[in-house]
This record gives C-alpha cells, sequence and structure tokens, in this order.
C-alpha cells in the first residue's frame, strides 16, 4: 500500500508539476498572478471533450491542439490586457482582481455553452493512438490499454501517460529558458525586471512569450485533467487555481523548474493523504499552502530576498 | 569638530551578512549630539546597510549598537523612532496617496517626540512643501518628495538623523540650501550621520568621516586628512567615484 | 462641527434610520436583509483591504464561522439569539487571531492564503468526521431561535457599529496611521507606527464584522449548509462592491452595494451564469478603466468625497 502510494504520489506529482509550471513562469516573468489559471485548464479539457466527442479520436490529439490555442490566446490577452495593468498604480494588486474577473467571465461563458454537469472520457480512450500504430506496426490484436504496472503495481495508463507528458513537457521549458535566445532573456527579465527594462531587453516580447507558454502549458494540463481527477465541470477552474498555487508556491514562486520539485512533494503528500487520512484529503491543499507560505515563503528551494 | 561630549551612538564590531555576503563585517563608530558624520566609501561598502541595521530595519548578526547606553539593536524601527532615531531614503519613500500634510500629521502624532514637536505651518514653510501641502505626495517632483522624507523625520523630534543620499540629484542652489538646513539641525543639538557620494558636499557639511570598504571603517578623520592617506585613495581609484 | 459629526448626522444615520423604517413599508425583508448583510461586509472589506491593503479573498472564512458559532451555541447551549450573534462575532476575531501569521504575507501570497484559510475552514467544518459539533456537510436547522425581524434589527444594529467603525477610521489618526502603512510600511514605521499591531486592530475589527454578520445571517436564515454561509460569492461580492464604489471612503462601498445588488437584484437572478458574466466584466473593466471606483469620478474633479 506505501508503495502503491508512493509511486501513484509521483506519478501524479509529475502531473501537478504541469499544472502549477504556467502559473508559475507567469509570475516569475510579469509578477503578475493568473486567477484565471485554473480556467485554462478547465478549457484545455474542454478541447479534449470536444476531440473526444466530436471526432472520436484519441485525447492525446487535444495537447497539441490545445497547447497552440493557448499559446495564441495567451499572446491575445497579453495585448489587450496587460500594458494597460502595468501602467497603473499597483499592477500586482490590481492584477489578482483583474485575471479573478477574467476566470469569473470564463466560468460563466462555459457554463452557459455548456452547462454545469460533470463531464469525464473514458479512460481507455487516451492513448488509442498507440495501440493502433503497435497493431500497424507489429501486428497483433488492436484493444484497450490495461493498467501498467511499475514496481509490482498496476496503475491506471492515464497516470502514466499524464505524468510522461508532464516530464516531456518541463523538459521542454526547461529548453526553452536555458537553450534559445529569448529563454535566455526570459531569465534574465525573471531575475532583475527592473535592470531588464534599462538594458533595452524588449521586455514585453518576453512578456508575451511566457505569458503565451504559460497558458498553452495550463490548457495541456487541462486536456489530461478528466483522467486525473475523474471529471470537469466549468467550476472546476477555482479549486484548480488554489491547488496550482500551492504547488508553485511549494516549489517556488518565480521559479519555474522549482514547480517540478513542488508538484512531486505535493502529488507525494497528496497521494499518502489520500491513502491514510482519506476524510482529511480535501484540506490538504488549503493546510498545505498556508503553511509553506508561513515557514518558507520563497518556497522550498528559494533563495533569501534582500529587502529595501 | 564642535562638541566633545558624550556619544549619542556607538556602535561597535557590528556584523551583517546576506547569505555567504558580509555587508557589514565587524564596523564600529561613534557619533555625538551636534556632530556631522559623514559615511563615504565605494559602492558596496555597506553604507547604506549600517544606517538600516541602526534605523532597525535589519537585526545585526553581531556586534553592538548602543544608544544612551542602551543596546539598541534589533530594536523594531518605530520604538527606534520613540528613542529619537530617524532618517531619509535614498529612493524617497513617501505615503503616496496621502496628502503632504497628512504624511507629516502621521509622523506628528505617531513619533511621540520627547520634546516638543515643531509645528506642522513650521516645517512646511522653512522646508518650502506648504504650496504642495494639500496636495498627495505622488504630486511631488523627486527632491519634493526627499525633502518630505526629511521633514517627517524631524516630525517625530529626533535626536539621531540618518540622511541617505538625501543630496543626490539636487541643484547647486538646492543643494547650498539643504547644506544650511543641515547645518542648522546639527547647531541644534542633533547628531546627524550623512551618507553621500558627492564629495564637495561631504567637505563642505561633515565634522568628520567614517571611509567605509567591504563592511568596515578603514579611516576615521576629516575628509582633508582622508584624501592624503594611501589606503582610502587606493579604496577610492579602484572604485568608481574620484575624490 | 468636526466632520466625524458630520459623516455620522449626514451619512450613517439617514441610511440607518432608511433601514429600520423600510421593512414597514416594503414587502420584500429578505432582499432588505441581504442588502444590509452586504453592507456590512462590503464595510468589511473596506476596512482591511481600503485601509491597510490586504486584499482578503477568504473574507467569507470569518462570515461562515460566525454563522457556524451562532448555531453550535444555540444547538449545544441553547443560549438566547443575540447572545449567541456576539459569540458569532467572537469566533470571527478567533479565526482572525488564528490568522494572523496571514498578515506576514503581502499582495498575491496573503490573498491566496486568505482564500486558502477559508476554504480549509469549510472543508474543516463540512468534515463528517466533526457531524456531532457542527452536523458536518448535512447543515444546521434552528427553528428555535427562528425570528426574522429580531434579526434583522440585529443586522442593522450591525451595520451602525461597522459604520461608526469606518467613520472613525476615515476620521481619526489612528485611520490615517492605517493609509501610511498600507502606503509603506517601512515609512510607516520610521513616522513611529507600530505597523504590526496597526495591521493586527484593523485585521480584527474585520474579522468581528463579517462574524457578527454571520451570526446574524444564521439566525434569519435558521437554517443552512455549509456551502451556503462559505460560499465564495460572499467573498466576491463585498470585494466587488467596495471596490466599485471606492475603498478608503465611508462612502465608497455604500454605494458600490446599492448600485451593483440593486442592479443585481432589478435583473433577478434565475440564471447565474449571466450574472457571473456580467460581474466577471464588470470586475475587468473596473480595473482596467476605473481602478479607484465610482468615487474617483468626482476626487478626479477636486471633490472631497467623505
Amino acid at each position: 500500500m506505501l508503495i502503491y502510494a508512493l509511486v501513484a504520489g509521483v506519478l501524479f506529482g509529475l502531473y501537478f508539476s504541469l499544472v502549477g509550471i504556467g502559473l508559475n513562469l507567469v509570475f516569475g516573468v510579469m509578477r503578475i498572478v493568473n486567477l484565471a489559471h485554473g480556467d485554462i485548464l478547465m478549457l484545455g479539457a474542454f478541447i479534449a471533450f470536444g476531440v473526444v466527442g466530436i471526432f472520436g479520436i484519441d485525447p492525446l490529439f487535444a495537447v497539441p491542439l490545445a497547447f497552440a490555442v493557448f499559446v495564441l490566446v495567451g499572446l491575445l490577452l497579453y495585448w489587450v490586457l496587460v500594458p494597460r495593468l502595468q501602467g497603473s498604480v499597483n499592477p500586482e494588486m490590481l492584477s489578482i482582481i483583474l485575471f479573478f474577473g477574467l476566470s469569473q467571465v470564463i466560468e460563466a461563458i462555459t457554463t452557459i455553452f455548456a452547462g454545469t454537469s460533470e463531464r469525464s472520457i473514458q479512460s481507455r480512450l487516451l492513448g488509442t493512438v498507440f495501440s493502433t500504430i503497435k497493431v500497424k506496426l507489429f501486428g497483433g490484436k488492436p484493444g484497450a490499454s490495461g493498467p501498467i504496472s511499475i514496481l509490482g503495481q498496476g496503475f491506471p495508463a492515464p497516470w502514466v501517460v499524464a505524468a510522461g507528458t508532464s516530464l516531456i513537457a518541463i523538459a521542454f521549458v526547461y529548453f526553452y529558458l536555458y537553450r534559445t535566445r529569448l529563454g535566455t532573456l526570459t531569465r534574465a527579465v525573471m531575475s532583475r525586471r527592473d535592470e531588464a527594462f534599462a538594458t533595452g531587453i524588449d521586455v514585453d516580447r518576453v512578456s508575451a512569450a511566457a505569458f503565451g507558454i504559460g497558458l498553452g502549458l495550463a490548457a495541456v494540463a487541462g486536456v489530461f485533467a478528466p483522467f486525473m481527477f475523474g471529471s470537469v465541470t466549468p467550476a472546476f477552474g477555482a479549486d484548480a487555481t488554489v491547488t496550482s498555487f500551492a504547488i508553485v508556491v511549494l516549489g517556488s514562486l518565480g521559479n519555474p523548474l522549482g514547480t517540478a520539485l513542488g508538484g512531486v512533494v505535493y502529488g507525494v503528500c497528496y497521494m499518502l493523504v489520500q491513502t491514510y487520512l482519506s476524510s482529511w484529503a480535501d484540506l490538504l491543499p488549503y493546510v498545505l499552502l498556508i503553511f509553506i507560505l508561513l515557514l518558507r515563503p520563497s518556497g522550498l528551494l528559494g533563495r533569501r530576498v534582500r529587502v529595501a | 569638530m564642535s562638541p566633545d561630549n558624550k556619544p549619542i551612538l556607538t556602535i561597535s564590531k557590528v556584523i551583517k551578512r546576506f547569505g555567504g555576503f558580509h555587508a557589514l563585517d565587524g564596523l564600529s563608530f561613534h557619533v555625538v549630539p551636534g556632530e556631522i558624520l559623514g559615511l563615504v566609501g565605494p559602492n558596496g561598502s555597506g553604507k547604506t546597510t549600517a544606517i538600516n541595521v541602526i534605523s532597525g530595519l535589519y537585526a545585526p548578526d553581531g556586534g553592538e549598537v548602543v544608544m544612551d547606553d542602551v543596546s539598541i539593536g534589533g530594536m523594531a524601527s518605530h520604538k527606534l523612532v520613540h528613542r529619537g532615531i530617524n532618517r531619509t531614503f535614498q529612493v524617497p519613500k513617501p505615503f503616496m496617496s496621502l496628502t503632504v500634510r497628512q504624511n507629516i500629521d502621521v509622523a506628528l502624532a505617531y513619533g511621540r517626540a520627547s520634546a516638543a514637536p515643531p509645528a506642522m505651518a513650521a516645517l512646511l514653510d522653512e522646508y518650502r512643501l506648504a504650496e504642495v501641502a494639500d496636495r498627495p505626495a505622488a504630486d511631488l517632483n523627486n527632491v519634493q518628495q526627499k525633502t518630505l522624507d526629511l521633514v517627517r523625520a524631524l516630525a517625530t523630534g529626533p535626536r539621531l538623523l540618518l540622511l541617505d543620499e538625501l543630496a543626490a540629484g539636487l541643484n547647486p542652489t538646492e543643494l547650498d540650501w539643504i547644506a544650511e538646513r543641515i547645518k542648522a539641525l546639527a547647531r541644534s543639538g542633533i547628531a546627524i550621520i550623512v551618507v553621500e557620494h558627492l564629495m564637495g558636499f561631504i567637505e563642505h557639511i561633515t565634522d568628520r568621516v567614517i571611509v567605509m570598504n567591504a563592511g568596515k571603517e578603514i579611516f576615521e578623520g576629516t575628509l582633508a586628512v582622508a584624501v592624503k592617506v594611501p589606503q582610502v585613495i587606493e579604496v577610492f581609484l579602484g572604485g568608481e567615484h574620484a575624490v | 462641527m468636526p466632520s466625524s459629526l458630520k459623516h455620522l448626522l449626514f451619512i450613517v444615520a439617514p441610511l440607518i434610520v432608511l433601514l429600520a423604517v423600510l421593512p414597514g413599508v416594503y414587502q420584500n425583508h429578505l432582499l432588505l436583509f441581504n442588502f444590509v448583510i452586504f453592507l456590512v461586509l462590503a464595510q468589511g472589506v473596506n476596512i482591511i483591504y481600503g485601509f491597510t491593503g490586504y486584499l482578503p479573498f477568504g473574507y467569507v472564512g470569518f462570515f461562515g464561522a460566525g454563522a457556524y458559532g451562532f448555531a453550535i451555541m444555540v444547538m449545544h447551549f441553547q443560549t438566547p439569539a443575540v447572545l449567541a450573534v456576539l459569540v458569532g462575532g467572537l469566533v470571527g476575531v478567533a479565526l482572525g487571531l488564528l490568522l494572523t501569521p496571514l498578515l506576514r504575507l503581502s499582495g498575491a501570497y496573503f490573498a491566496i492564503a486568505n482564500l486558502a484559510a477559508s476554504l480549509a475552514v469549510l472543508h474543516f467544518v463540512a468534515n463528517p468526521a466533526l457531524e456531532n459539533i457542527t452536523k458536518g456537510p448535512y447543515g444546521v436547522s434552528l427553528t428555535g431561535t427562528f425570528n426574522p425581524n429580531m434579526a434583522y434589527a440585529a443586522a442593522v444594529v450591525v451595520l451602525a457599529l461597522t459604520l461608526g467603525a469606518v467613520v472613525f477610521l476615515k476620521n481619526s489618526r489612528f485611520g490615517l496611521a492605517l493609509q501610511a502603512v498600507r502606503e509603506d510600511a517601512v515609512s510607516a514605521s520610521m513616522a513611529g507606527v507600530n505597523v504590526v499591531k496597526m495591521r493586527v486592530i484593523a485585521w480584527l475589527a474585520s474579522a468581528l464584522v463579517a462574524g457578527l454578520a454571520g451570526g446574524v445571517y444564521a439566525w434569519y436564515v435558521s437554517v443552512f449548509y455549509p456551502d451556503n454561509v462559505f460560499s465564495g460569492d460572499f467573498s466576491i461580492f463585498a470585494i466587488v462592491f467596495a471596490l466599485f464604489g471606492g475603498v478608503a471612503t465611508i462612502c465608497g462601498p455604500i454605494v458600490g452595494v446599492i448600485i451593483l445588488y440593486g442592479i443585481y437584484n432589478l435583473i433577478g437572478f434565475t440564471t447565474p451564469q449571466y450574472f457571473q458574466l456580467i460581474y466577471g466584466l464588470l470586475i475587468m473593466g473596473l480595473v482596467l478603466f476605473l481602478p479607484a471606483g465610482l468615487v474617483s469620478l468626482a476626487t478626479r474633479r477636486g471633490w472631497h468625497v467623505p
């Protein structure tokens, strides 16, 4: 049981890293708290519903689609909202309220078009593309992919697929930040925003890219949400935002790769509490968040910051 | 140096670390009432950190800060203000959305000046803020905001005043004016510590300077003597500020 | 005449008198009651956000805690309703005390931590393991104390106290010092202000107000579930109303509640998602075009708004 909880915790944890990483990228670069983050996840889930419901194909195809769509949405939103915000007296505080408003709008519009019922996708649909390819190449019988065995325990295939996708996404973020020019500039802006301005870095372009990628990653995480959480409703966003925030703070606010660690720690805690103290599991994200904020505001990986 | 009476503030062997970096590394000096003491040194030598430790923004990691025979290291800022310490900030920090008058009002009400604090009207008048008294501090220009920082400090009736680069950005006329004000404050018995890069200004107003490098003092005396000491010259020529 | 007296005479007194006589001429008492509750909550948000700058996303936590404080006193100790309301207020203060460490956080950190705290309290109260004490997720029924008229009167009294507190903040050096802390905590301490003490006082005052409101609410509705009294809508509405009118003023939140909650009820609430949409757009428009609230339309012209 302990091994099961630990492995499941790591699988969920990797997924949770993906859930939080976009939020952290946006905060790290722009000092803006995207309270609509969870709603982007929810919309990602609806893209998956759409792909399955309309085309009847493997929801994995929703991953590139969700990413592309929300990178564009992110760029668009950035140009509409952020310049006005940055010009105001207190951008950080106002951004919280602004994106809170946005989350309300997204939730309302989704409810108007999709209703409030809980939606889910049969988990055997995820990854059918792989089994089809396998059948095409190596022959054999097409069939549902069963549980995947790790350390002698069976885990639902979608958990493993989601964890794998998360690893790829984290690697992508690492590559972006450390191996591309825009990424290098992004890190410069993250560490010293004011000085980045002074040195002539196009902060707007860097921020817009980070915002787009952040939203894109959130939508990708959302594609897997129906499998990881059982079902998704338009109201899913608010809880997802708080959970993401807990994960991000756990890692280190403003350090996207710290989120990978935060996600795994969170996932393992989540599974342990779920296994041994299930009636109190609901409390975990909130209590964990508060304690981490109070004990180590800069996160597990954070450095102490010099003030004034 | 005019008065040679008892120091109001003595700091000895003060250490302040940020992670592994020693911003203050055994700094010692003292200041007496009515004296204007200059803190000079290259960037990063710990001048502002020293001011921050004395004014309670940072607790020292070692050494002693003693005022009126009481150890005050690590005491909360507002308590230090009530004991008679106040300061201005390198980048002025007024209460932006409050009016100038309200800015000063807060300090008059909560400063608990030991002697009767100066009157609002006199302060506004003397520091050329009367015309903008009812405007929000955000509307003021940089020099006015710096002056407001100073006036807020004075409203608490300080006996030890720490001025962090008050003169930076002022034009020559304003410099003369503020120099006269600082000297007048010292004549009234306030001990003043000035952190400044403008050497001419320092020479003009200070009785004595402490030259700092790498978190400790390397020279104490008048600026005229300081510029002849090889160690001081080396520090400054190595740095960016010519004397 | 000192301005505090003027504010009491010309803003607070007319509003209280109006709310006291309205039930006699207007039939929809529930609506009036909700108006009073939202006036209290919006002013409570005004105290903590307007005067100290902490955005309380989890403000409903105090409200819900007050409601359950009331319920537990009535269910387990059969206390009279008025006493139970006071206990509700104290429960709000107790929760506020428990959460004072959150004040070390700033900006978004505080807002999110406060939201998390309110959700934690909700999940705690609604936990089936505590059924013996809170009735868990099954809700409480307090038919013994049911008395809407008295509860309404109590709500008006709580509103009067709250407005009195805001008038005090607006006209006192204490309130000025709070605003100084909001603007710049370091400078405030250099003005001699005990920053921590000031914040805690404002925080507990706003917790008390919400706790009392929660107690009165429990008295009025008498049957409720955890999800009702811990509904995030209370926090959202209170914050939006206060912001819309303009915080750090006496009138702003009042105007905000009257206009926005008025519109809310005029259109009716059969399809909540349309309201959510309108509210969301309103919030966004507000931040982008009128960040200091309706009153800033007047203050920009140099008019003084109390």
